[in-house]
């Protein structure tokens, strides 16, 4: 047999073997629809695609699904008319099956949902449609449900499937949550207020301890000075001309601490004006040692952990002073026992991770730190340390307002302060203060020149003060010093002369006044109109805010009342002294002596 | 069910059983068939169950008239096996696992 027999005889008899296998199979199938052991039967080859037919009791499945699932099946008429509903609608309807199917849907809908359900009837027929609706049972219940209805084209027509979900429960829920929710926001409300009216209570408690205890303080200092005005009074009138001097002292030695007390006051409510020098703290910590010792008492040993070539800062060192005295106070307090008290200074380099944790800039800084061996605060302490009239001392010993005081000084300065506390192993605080890029300021410079000085020829001040006691006061130092002065006692009547073309050097005013301009409005009115005019703020609070910012800006300055006659002297002899000014006039013909009240603004 | 341009490993037996719906005989024609693949150890078994009224399509494309039907697409030849699967000797047959004794259908 060749080759090419051989490969014919194999192709036919796998041929062969194909049709049989293709014959058993039809045979197999037609024995099984016989013996009927299939459930559906697939006809192809007619108009519209494939069709199944199913076989009796093979949707069994699918019919028990519908009839009994928790959700309503509905199939209606493009009218609405029922044409099936299972068994969920027909009780949620409360009638039976029978007597639902063949009424329209419209039946049972509640009158002021008949428009939607139309709606929704009309939408369904084109691309299916969804909506709430809420359906009323034959038994007077308002059922809410969601209704879904999609088109299904049968055979001959078109019905609408519809699938009901009742809402009943969820609505429930939404209500009770809803209830919930309301009560929870009353009670957070209520919560709010009563917490409020405690943190009130607190305060006014510590207000309570801080006026009675700054009253005596107070009462202390004016008997000082009353008492020595008096005698001065007296030797002047009994002619010992030769013994006054010391009253005057000791009178302006207690209206300088007077006036120290207000300074501290002012900075716990961190609207203080910062006096900011570049500052030595070494130099600062080693002057104040003694005075520390001396505040803690023998039980307690204070240290000093210095660190060499310190970086000079730029902070107000009166206010640096009163922060170490305070947080060695609470050092103290924390050590009943007695313990050391260790003040140290460093350079530290903060780059932006370490700036960004403790909520400052990156740079260099100063840190001031006081460690002490005490109790320790838990961390919720620590955490409160810091705010306003939180204080753990009795009653009678503390305010609650010395690390606020520290906090406010410290952020004001540019840098911060931050608390390391450990239960029974001793509470360390850091202030960081910005380094400061020159050398601090030579002693000289807190020094006020109080030698004779004499104005330069012509040289006239414009004072705005509504105080007149401050105004008389203002006027006479300056015509001591050789200025002319013009007076107005509120802003409308300063900006009159300053319309006018008297000569006007610098401009000094309140930052309180009437008459519907402040201080600051008022010295932006007169450097509209005379620009690069000079402004000098006098204010009894350190009004930050009416200044623009903690420091003043260029061409103006600040000086805090009560302020020492000599203090005014070199703040305007600072401003006044070296250069002539821009919109400065040299004439010689508006020279003024003497004072001019607003009434008569131009000479 | 996505039949169309799945390329299975050359030795992988590619089955497609062809349901109406969940019926019991459904059910039984997925046990039955389950069981005989577990008993094909090492033979990869590509299995989809399609129902018919889903994908009527596909059971023209596969010349399936009548459901439950088992196909075997691969490997050739293709070969159909219709009813519950529960004469095991004629699915491995019919899988081409075992030869059919002689004398059976």
């Amino acid at each position: 047999m060749t080759r090419g027999r051989q490969d014919a005889t194999d192709k036919t008899g796998e041929r062969f073997a194909d049709l049989e296998a293709r014959l058993r199979e039809s045979e197999e199938t037609l024995d099984a629809i016989r013996r009927n052991e299939i459930d559906a039967l697939v006809v192809s080859g007619v108009a519209d695609g494939p069709r199944v037919f199913t076989l009796e009791g093979a949707d069994r499945t699918y019919r028990i699904l519908v009839e009994q699932m928790q959700e309503g099946a509905v199939t209606l008429g493009q009218d609405g008319r029922v044409l099936y509903c299972n068994q969920f609608i027909a009780s949620l309807l409360g009638d039976a099956p029978e007597r639902v199917v063949g009424q329209k849907l419209q039946r049972y809908v509640l009158a002021e949902d008949a428009g939607r359900f139309a709606r929704l009837l009309g939408e369904a027929g084109q691309t299916g449609a969804r909506g709430e609706l809420t359906l009323r049972s034959r038994d007077g219940r308002d059922v809410p449900v969601y209704l879904s209805l999609s088109l299904l084209h049968d055979d001959e027509t078109a019905v609408l499937c519809g699938v009901l979900t009742d809402l009943t429960e969820q609505k429930l829920h939404l209500r009770e949550l809803t209830e919930a929710n309301a009560r929870l926001t009353a009670e957070m409300a209520e919560r709010g207020r009563v917490e409020d009216a405690l943190r009130q209570a607190h305060k006014m408690e510590a207000v309570g301890q801080l006026t009675g205890g700054l009253a005596h303080d107070f009462n202390n200092l004016l008997t000082g000075i009353f008492g020595n005005l008096e005698l001065l009074q007296a030797r002047i009138a009994q002619g010992r001309i030769g013994e006054v001097d010391r009253y005057v002292t000791a009178a302006r030695g207690a209206a300088t601490r007077a006036a120290a007390l207000t300074h501290r006051l002012l900075a716990f409510s961190r609207h203080q004006t910062l006096a900011p020098v570049p500052t030595n703290a070494n130099r600062l910590v080693t002057g104040l040692e003694e005075l520390i010792q001396r505040t803690v008492g023998p039980a307690i040993a204070v240290k000093t952990v210095l660190t060499g070539d310190l970086w000079p800062t730029l902070c107000d060192p009166n206010q640096l002073e009163s922060a170490l005295l305070n947080l060695s106070i609470n050092a103290r307090d924390a050590m009943p026992d007695g313990g050391s008290l260790t003040i140290g200074t460093a350079n530290v380099r903060l780059d932006e991770r370490a700036a960004g944790e403790r909520d400052m800039a990156p740079g260099h800084y100063v840190t001031v730190c006081v460690s002490d061996t005490g109790t320790g605060m838990p961390p919720d302490v620590a955490a409160r340390a810091f705010d306003p009239f939180f204080t753990t001392k009795p009653i009678d010993k503390g305010t609650g307002l010395g690390l606020s005081m520290i906090y406010g000084f410290a952020r004001q300065s540019g840098g911060q302060v931050r608390i390391h506390s450990h239960m029974g192993s001793g509470t360390t605080v850091r202030l960081y203060l910005p380094r400061h890029a020159a050398e601090e300021a030579s002693d000289s410079v807190h020094e006020v020149a109080d030698g004779p000085f004499q104005a330069e020829a012509g040289q006239v001040v414009l004072v705005v003060d509504d105080d007149t006691a401050v105004l008389t006061l203002v006027s006479e130092v300056l015509g001591d010093l050789g200025y002319g002065t013009i007076e107005a006692g509120d802003g409308p009547s300063g900006l009159e002369i300053v319309d006018s073309d008297a000569r006007i050097d610098l401009l000094i005013t309140d930052v309180g006044l009437p008459g519907g301009m402040n201080g600051r409005e008022v010295a932006n009115a007169v450097r509209a109109r005379r620009p690069g005019l000079k402004v000098l703020f006098i204010t009894g609070y350190g009004e930050n805010a009416a200044i623009g910012t903690g420091r003043p800006e260029r061409g103006t300055d600040v000086l805090t009342k009560p302020f020492s006659v000599s203090a005014l002297a070199a703040k305007v002899q600072a401003m006044l002294g070296d250069h002539l000014l821009p919109g400065m006039t040299i004439d010689g013909q508006a020279q003024q002596r003497g004072r001019c009240g607003p009434a008569c603004p131009d000479p | 069910m996505n039949d169309a341009g799945k390329t299975p490993p050359a030795s992988c037996c590619r089955l497609r059983l062809f349901v109406a719906g969940s019926t019991l005989r459904s059910q039984r024609a997925i046990e039955n068939l389950q069981r005989v693949c577990e008993a094909q150890a090492g033979q990869t078994i590509d299995l989809e169950v399609i129902d018919v009224y889903q994908r009527p399509e596909l059971a023209v494309r596969y010349q399936v008239v009548a459901a439950p039907t088992l196909v075997k697409l691969s490997p050739a030849p293709v070969r159909r096996i219709i009813g519950d699967l529960s004469a095991t000797d004629r699915v491995l047959h019919g899988l081409g696992l075992m030869p059919l004794a002689p004398g059976l259908p």
